[in-house]
């Protein structure tokens, strides 16, 4: 059984006022394994952030499900989700979305602490994880104190703490420089091969030729999608850089 | 550019940012509609006519120094803070082309705009009012009759002249701000990435220390005179004390709290513990000042209204009778001329004297001990000291049913704080029987005043009197004092005024001291102190408000990208929501608990100082300040309530 199966999301948005309709996702569906690293590609306005935030639990689908380990998300009350996100999911975020009141610590133990653990066993935890993401030296200053790589990786330690089914990123290379891009891409394929499974939502194809498998989304559906098999990374590259010319070229084909 | 643009984008800037603009014309109203109606009413000739108008009109004229002070503080405080918000809106203006001058053409074109209007609406509702509260005051003061009321052009002129001026240096400040900063800097208005604010020990230890120096001053202060002085440092010190405490003590102890693992990281006090310390860097001078001024109102309603409504009963301690007379002769026995002396006076007016008590003495400091008195030569009224008067036992004899005599070694007693139950009273080397305790003298009754302490010890005759207090105090005898009283059948000031001016040729008689006198006296004063507490309390209450709402606002604004980001890490709605409340709660009560706080220790203080007016009804004083609390904390809650939903919209959106 796969770890995440996404059965013919649809959603629509309405206008405040009721006027008039627009439809982020009209049809998508796709599973993930446990252990893949899959990206998700797509134009500005293709539906990637719509997507995202119905896997991430934030948002409600107008129609279809998203089962994660057989679980569907319709079925969690609403009073739950917060929880089952606390648990299930973490999350890795283009703006890092870090408590600037908080110490790097404490903003990676904020899901640990929500969740009634103790200091000793949430300072066992972080440590081997720190250490994987060489933020030892930084986790008692301040996030303004730090590089936006540092802290992207602090917001990555934070993902994985609670030892996520999942780990859900969107755009998460988008505000770094191309150094601290490599770093973190490097980082999250050595995660990915001790098991973690990873979904990226981005449009950087240098980030997405990190990934194994690539899936494309145009129009709300998704369009086309990419095994890494036994490419190499160059050629998974070249290969990304051709479907997304092939993806824009034929704008409007999908009316 | 020319000047309708200008005019049009000022224009629309206020319409846009309604919701920081409203409340800031609406307290400039208010502020100026209270200067104008002070003004006005300071200035009005009926006031020189009236008696007791000339203290009147000075403490007025103080009233108005106040309000004017005041209403630029708080002018500038809150035009600081819109500044401070629209940095962002500036910086776009900036980027967009506007280069700073013009931004400071439009500034003072918005601030004329709005100070226009403010002046004007204030001054049109102080219009309206001023001659109700002339009529106010006029009640309060317990004087009927009638007076014409104009309101001066003198006023309109000062006014404009003063909020003018204000909000011209206000409009300056703006432009020099502006002048000062970088666009980028502007664009990224307030989301500068925060700092954690340092703990500053020596800054706490200031503040523990004054706020305890302050309160230890309040609690001991003993001698009624001294505690006006010392009630003035209390006050200092206790505000410094409030400033260092929300500033530094504040973030002291919330990081203790974090360094307390165990307590620290618990989901409860996490996200609490460290939003406190981020709240309470941006917001402990805002807050510092609401408690200041909630003490201040407090302080300044509760005694106002306590001494206008205990204004009788001061005035029956002052004076039992209608008219109290003093003389004193060092030759001869005082008392023969002074009964003389009014009794023909009211023979000459026609009117009746009644109930005349008279009585001679001769007094001296001296300092209590087990069951006697040693005397002290420098001494000054406090509580541990009490004045003793030495009255011959005839005196006495003339109002009670039962005659005492006395033999040498023999006294009888009127304490006035409550009989002393001794069986001997020893005085110096002295040593007396007491034969009797009485408890009440003329008309003297015993009363538990705080702070003046009498002691009446009936002698024998003059004589021995003399003898006994050359022994005691070790000093000359320079003669004996004469007080005589009486009522009036019916009030009449024609012979009052006849008793004063025939003075003149009474050289022995030292003081005349009038009940109905003193009463308009007490009037003006006591009624012109509680028109003034009002209106600065009042003005206080408004300055209030506006900074909680304002507070409420940028708290607002602060905490949005915070809420959403606890959201998306696994907190929900509902957690976020009670942790915020309980936060927002904490910020905004410190202030109204720590304000009472200073009230129950400023109270000992207070009613010494209170006593000075003769104000010794303790229990009238605690009804006072608790339903001045209960409505000060019912008004608090109120706006607490109404802000904190314009909080939640922003939150929310």
């Amino acid at each position: 059984m796969s770890l995440l199966v996404v059965n013919n999301l649809k959603k629509i948005y309405t206008t405040r006022f009721g006027g008039n309709q627009v439809m982020a996702l009209s049809n998508v569906t796709f599973s993930v394994e446990e252990g893949e690293y899959v990206a998700i590609m797509g134009e500005s306005g293709s539906g990637k952030t719509t997507l995202l935030n119905i896997l991430a639990s934030l948002d409600k689908p107008t129609s279809g499900e998203v089962l994660l380990n057989g679980q569907s998300f319709n079925q969690i009350k609403e009073s739950g989700l917060s929880a089952f996100r606390r648990q299930h999911l973490g999350f890795v975020f283009q703006d890092f979305n870090l408590l600037d009141n908080f110490s790097i610590r404490d903003n990676i133990f904020l899901p640990l602490v929500l969740a009634g653990k103790h200091y000793e066993a949430m300072n066992e935890k972080l440590m081997p994880i720190a250490k994987k993401l060489e933020i030892m030296d930084i986790l008692d200053k301040f996030p303004y104190e730090v590089s936006g790589g540092q802290k992207q990786r602090a917001a990555v330690a934070r993902a994985l703490i609670t030892d996520p089914k999942i780990v859900l990123a969107d755009e998460p290379t988008g505000a770094l420089d191309s150094k601290a891009t490599d770093h973190l891409l490097h980082l999250f394929s050595k995660i990915n091969n001790e098991g973690q499974t990873i979904l990226m939502v981005t449009h950087s194809t240098r980030a997405a030729s990190h990934a194994k498998r690539i899936l494309f989304i145009k129009d709300g559906e998704v369009y086309h999608q990419l095994y890494r098999g036994g490419m190499s990374q160059d050629t998974l590259h070249q290969k990304i850089s051709e479907t997304l010319s092939v993806l824009t070229s034929e704008g409007g084909s999908h009316e | 550019m020319n000047s309708r643009f200008y005019l049009g984008l000022a224009r629309d800037n206020i319409k846009k940012n309604a919701r920081l603009f409203t409340p800031f014309i609406l307290m400039n109203i208010g502020i100026v509609s209270l200067f104008f109606i002070m003004h006005t009413i300071s200035r009005n000739p009926g006031l020189s006519t009236m008696s007791g108008g000339d203290s009147l009109k000075i403490i007025l004229g103080f009233g108005n120094a106040v309000i004017g002070i005041f209403s630029t503080i708080f002018i500038f405080y809150t035009n600081s803070f819109l500044m401070k918000r629209r940095k962002k809106e500036m910086g776009l203006y900036n980027i967009l082309g506007m280069e700073k001058k013009h931004l400071a053409v439009m500034l003072f074109i918005e601030t004329f705009m709005i100070s226009v209007l403010s002046i004007a609406i204030g001054v049109l509702i102080g219009s309206v009012f001023s001659k109700l509260m002339y009529m106010v005051l006029l009640k309060l003061l317990g004087f009927t009759g009638t007076f014409s009321f104009v309101i001066p052009m003198a006023s309109i002129l000062m006014t404009f002249f003063l909020f003018g001026c204000i909000f011209m240096a206000a409009a300056s400040y703006n432009t020099w701000h502006i002048h000062l900063s970088r666009p980028i800097e502007l664009i990224r208005g307030g989301n500068v990435g925060e700092r954690e604010p340092k703990t500053k020990w020596l800054m706490t230890l200031v503040g523990v220390i004054s706020l305890g120096a302050g309160y230890g001053i309040a609690v001991t202060v003993s001698n009624p005179l001294q505690a006006i002085t010392m009630f003035f440092v209390a006050v200092i010190l206790v505000m410094i004390g409030t400033y260092a405490l929300f500033t530094a003590g504040s973030i002291a102890l919330l990081k203790f709290l974090r360094s307390r693992k165990s307590f620290y990281y618990q989901s409860s006090h996490f996200i609490s513990v460290s939003g406190m310390i981020y709240r309470m860097k941006q917001n402990a001078v805002g807050l510092a000042n609401i408690c200041i001024l909630s003490t201040a109102v407090l302080v300044t309603l509760s005694t106002t209204v306590s001494l206008y409504l205990g204004l009788e009963e001061s005035l029956d301690n002052q004076y039992p009778l209608d008219v109290v007379m003093y003389s004193h002769d060092n030759t001869s026995d005082p008392s023969s001329d002074i009964a003389g002396y009014v009794a023909s006076v009211a023979d000459e007016v026609g009117v009746k004297t009644m109930d005349a008590f008279g009585f001679s003495s001769v007094s001296t400091l001296a300092k209590r001990y087990s069951n006697g008195y040693e005397p002290i030569s420098d001494g000054n009224f406090n509580d541990s000291n009490t004045l003793i008067i030495f009255v011959p036992v005839a005196d006495l004899n003339q109002v009670i049913d039962s005659p005492i005599a006395l033999a040498v070694d023999e006294v009888a007693l009127f304490n006035t704080s409550g009989n002393l139950d001794l069986k001997t009273l020893t005085l110096g080397d002295q040593t007396f029987d007491v034969v009797r305790e009485v408890e009440t003298f003329g008309n003297f009754n015993q009363v538990d005043n705080p702070m003046f302490k009498e002691l009446y010890v009936f002698v024998k005759d003059m004589a021995a009197i003399e003898e006994v207090y050359k022994t005691f105090t070790n000093e000359e005898f320079r003669g004996f004092d004469y007080q005589y009283m009486f009522d009036l059948e019916v009030p009449s000031p024609e012979f009052e005024k006849a008793i004063r001016s025939g003075l003149v040729n009474e050289p022995h008689i030292t003081y005349m001291g009038s009940k109905a006198g003193m009463r308009e006296n007490f009037f003006s004063t006591y009624g012109g102190f509680l028109f003034l507490g009002v209106f600065l309390g009042t003005l206080f209450m408004l300055a209030t408000v506006m900074i909680i709402y304002y507070k409420q606002i940028s708290e607002g604004f602060d905490d949005q990208s915070r809420f959403d980001i606890m959201q998306k890490v696994g907190l929900s709605k509902r957690e976020i929501k009670r942790s915020i409340k309980s936060q927002i709660v904490m910020v905004f009560f410190l202030p109204l608990i720590t304000a009472m706080i200073h009230i129950a220790f400023a109270f000992p203080v207070i009613t010494k100082l209170l006593a000075l007016f003769s104000f010794t009804n303790t229990a009238l004083f605690i009804l006072c300040t608790a339903v001045t609390l209960l409505v000060f904390a019912i008004i608090y809650f109120a706006v607490y309530n109404m802000t904190a939903r314009a909080y939640y919209k922003i939150v929310n959106s």
